[in-house]
């Protein structure tokens, strides 16, 4: 390691404390809904004259409390959730990257039409789409079912958007030596495509992951008591004169946990660099 | 008559439903689910799905002020016929009606009413040397809270909820938001009125400004740091269930009148039951039966009122002597006997679908008045102008 000379000694140390204070910002309102999922309400709600920073002993109080709820089994929609989001991210991910693969590596009549239109469907709001689609879903049984929540955006169009951008980073000369070694143009997609892209893959099933997680109205609409999602099943404590905030912070600490494991598993995909010597030029 | 319908409600509503469910069935046969909800959920689920035109229940809590909007989207049954055949129209106490009937069609049952009290801290009161049962008008009201230390509050104007106050003030003096052609109303002398009354107040440095129903509001109605409260007969139960230490140091108070022998009677809330117009014939027919049963007979309102706190606008039902006992959280008043005497003078409102336009400007606005930026004409100018602009009215 060479010695560093003052000035860029000066730039590292802000740029590590701008890092640390950005890093801050990030964990403080989630280390916050932990601790006070930990405390009976009245002590996180002190309106701010002593705030408490240290976990209490209230959780499995809180808990009960949460539990405890007729109109919702918040545990169960963890589970709802959880089940929803990942089978959603799965098929979601195979739909996205052979769209994204067709319109990056194929010509086809009407090619850009069909891609534009498909990224107009972006501009529209959930909020509108909600009651056509309940229709749709009842019209064809599946009300009240996962399925219902899993199909409608299965195709989703950003990841469409985002995998034919990177699928067009692959070389065609890749693609066309496999052709004369006799590949499959299924192949081609699951052998080389799929592979190149793992990073990519990674990043858009963090965005399709949270984009299932987050939904709310459409659940709401969509699903009877008992296969609520956690934003439905924590809307059910906004009371009509009262927010249960002890129970909301439970729910929300609980919440957290899913996101953090499909962080900490996907993370080590981030691997960039993968495309480096693929090819021969 | 279909053999079983669902009915929609929420928090204590749908529990208070539950407890008629029993004796409908002994009575009636059927079979009645009761499926309780969050409130923003329900309301949510229930708009969507009267609007897709399926998957709503036979019967649905409504609340007054969501009258217009909902009644709006043409998914509600028209049940006027029901109610005349019954022939209980007259039964509900009058101001009840307004928000729920459009174009000669009625399209709810009413439920609970709101009378407004002023429930107050008699410990506070008497600590101080207050005279509660001397006041009759605001300008004692005022007198009577300037007797208080700096840090008690006589009463609290939710920064939050200003709209709230000054609708249930403006209905008091029997205001209505709109003129019968529709054109904005808010900016009437009677408006003005309740924005001048609302400022005199707190300059005379007698009110607090604590967000309603926060945590600091429920602490400081603990400590007795905010005497009075304003709000419909609802509240005791939820004092009840938050500040229960607090048991036997309440009274309430009919609210204060704008001039000696002026109206001490107005409403805070409430609720109807409604059927979905996509339900089949058969289902609403049951559905119908049961809200009748829950609605229309006094004995099941009485025990609505007695578990849930939840008032009856069915006006038979105040001779039951369940109104004259003591509340021992009420310090042994019959307050039930005080809220049915003020329910059937209720003057009569208007919601619209333009109700929540006015929630808006009359809370910026008084904002801005009561932190003495602009003057109570100035606020209730600028918040019909506001409306006017907004939804394409006329001022009145």
């Amino acid at each position: 390691m060479r010695n560093l000379s003052r000035d860029e000694a000066a730039w590292r140390f802000l740029g590590y404390t701008f890092v640390l204070l950005a890093t801050l910002l990030m964990v403080v309102p989630i280390y916050w809904i932990v601790v006070a999922s930990t405390l009976p309400e009245q002590a996180f709600l002190s309106a701010g004259t002593d705030i408490q920073l240290l976990p209490g002993s209230n959780f499995l109080a809180n808990l009960d409390a949460l539990q405890s709820r007729e109109s919702v089994d918040f545990i169960q929609s963890i589970g709802n959730s959880v089940f929803i989001a990942v089978v959603y991210t799965l098929l979601s991910l195979v739909l996205c990257s052979m769209g994204g693969f067709a319109f990056a590596k194929y010509e086809f009549k009407f090619k850009e039409p069909i891609f534009y239109s498909i990224l107009a469907t972006l501009t529209l709001p959930i909020q509108l789409l909600v009651i056509p689609l309940f229709l749709m879903i009842s019209q064809m049984g599946l009300s009240n079912s996962y399925w219902a929540i899993i199909l409608p955006w299965a195709a989703n169009p950003l990841g469409i958007f985002l995998m034919r951008q990177n699928m067009r980073q692959i070389p065609d000369a890749l693609l066309e030596s496999a052709r004369i070694d006799g590949a499959t143009e299924f192949q081609l997609y699951y052998r080389i495509a799929l592979p190149t892209m793992k990073s990519s893959l990674a990043a858009l099933a963090i965005v399709l992951f949270l984009f299932q997680w987050n939904l709310f109205l459409y659940p709401l609409v969509v699903l009877e008591q008992g296969k609520y999602t956690i934003p439905v099943a924590i809307n059910e404590l906004v009371g009509a004169q009262r927010v249960y905030y002890d129970q909301i912070m439970v729910a929300a600490a609980l919440s957290i946990i899913p996101l953090f494991l499909v962080f900490l598993f996907l993370q080590r995909h981030f691997v960039s660099g993968i495309l480096a010597g693929s090819v021969k030029e | 008559m279909a053999s079983s319908a669902t009915a929609w409600s929420w928090d204590v509503a749908a529990k208070a439903l539950d407890t008629v469910d029993e004796p409908y069935e002994e009575e009636h046969g059927g079979d009645i689910t009761v499926e309780q909800f969050g409130r923003s959920n329900m309301k949510d689920k229930f708009r969507s799905r009267v609007l897709s035109g399926s998957g709503a229940p036979a019967v649905a809590t409504m609340e007054s002020v969501d009258a217009a909007a909902w009644v709006d989207t043409g998914g509600l049954r028209d049940i006027g016929d029901w109610i005349d055949d019954a022939g209980i129209r007259d039964e509900f106490v009058s101001g009840k009606w307004g928000p729920l009937t459009k174009d000669g069609g009625t399209y709810a049952l009413p439920w609970d009413v709101g009378p407004v009290a002023a429930f107050y801290r008699n410990d506070v009161a008497d600590e101080h040397g207050l005279d509660m049962d001397g006041i009759e008008t605001w300008d004692e009201f005022i007198a009577e809270g300037e007797k208080l230390p700096d840090d008690v509050a006589m009463l609290n104007l939710p920064p939050n909820d200003y709209d709230g106050v000054w609708r249930m003030m403006f209905r008091q003096l029997g205001g209505l938001p709109f003129t019968d052609s529709g054109a904005v109303n808010i900016n009437s002398e009677k408006s003005l009125r309740v924005a001048r009354q609302m400022k005199e107040a707190h300059d005379a440095g007698i009110t607090s400004s604590v967000a309603s129903w926060s945590s600091e509001w429920f602490s400081r109605a603990s400590e007795g740091t905010i005497t009075t409260i304003l709000s419909g007969a609802w509240l005791e139960g939820t004092l009840k269930s938050e500040v229960g230490d607090t048991a036997g140091k309440w009274r309430v108070m009919r609210p204060p009148a704008y001039e000696s022998g002026g109206n001490r009677a107005t409403n805070w809330g409430g609720s109807n039951l409604i059927i979905a117009d996509q339900v089949s014939e058969a289902k609403a027919r049951r559905g119908w039966d049961y809200m009748q049963f829950a609605l229309g007979t006094k004995e099941q309102q009485v025990t609505m009122y007695e578990e849930y706190g939840l008032f009856p606008a069915y006006k038979p039902a105040y001779e039951s002597d369940v109104f004259d006992q003591g509340s021992e959280f009420l310090g042994g008043q019959a307050a039930g006997r005080l809220f049915a005497e003020i329910a059937p003078n209720i003057p009569t409102y208007k919601y619209t679908t333009d109700t929540p336009e006015i929630t808006k400007a009359i809370n910026s606005e008084f904002d801005r008045m009561i932190n003495g930026q602009i003057s109570p004409k100035e606020a209730v100018d600028t918040a019909a102008q506001q409306v006017a602009d907004r939804t394409g009215r006329d001022l009145a």
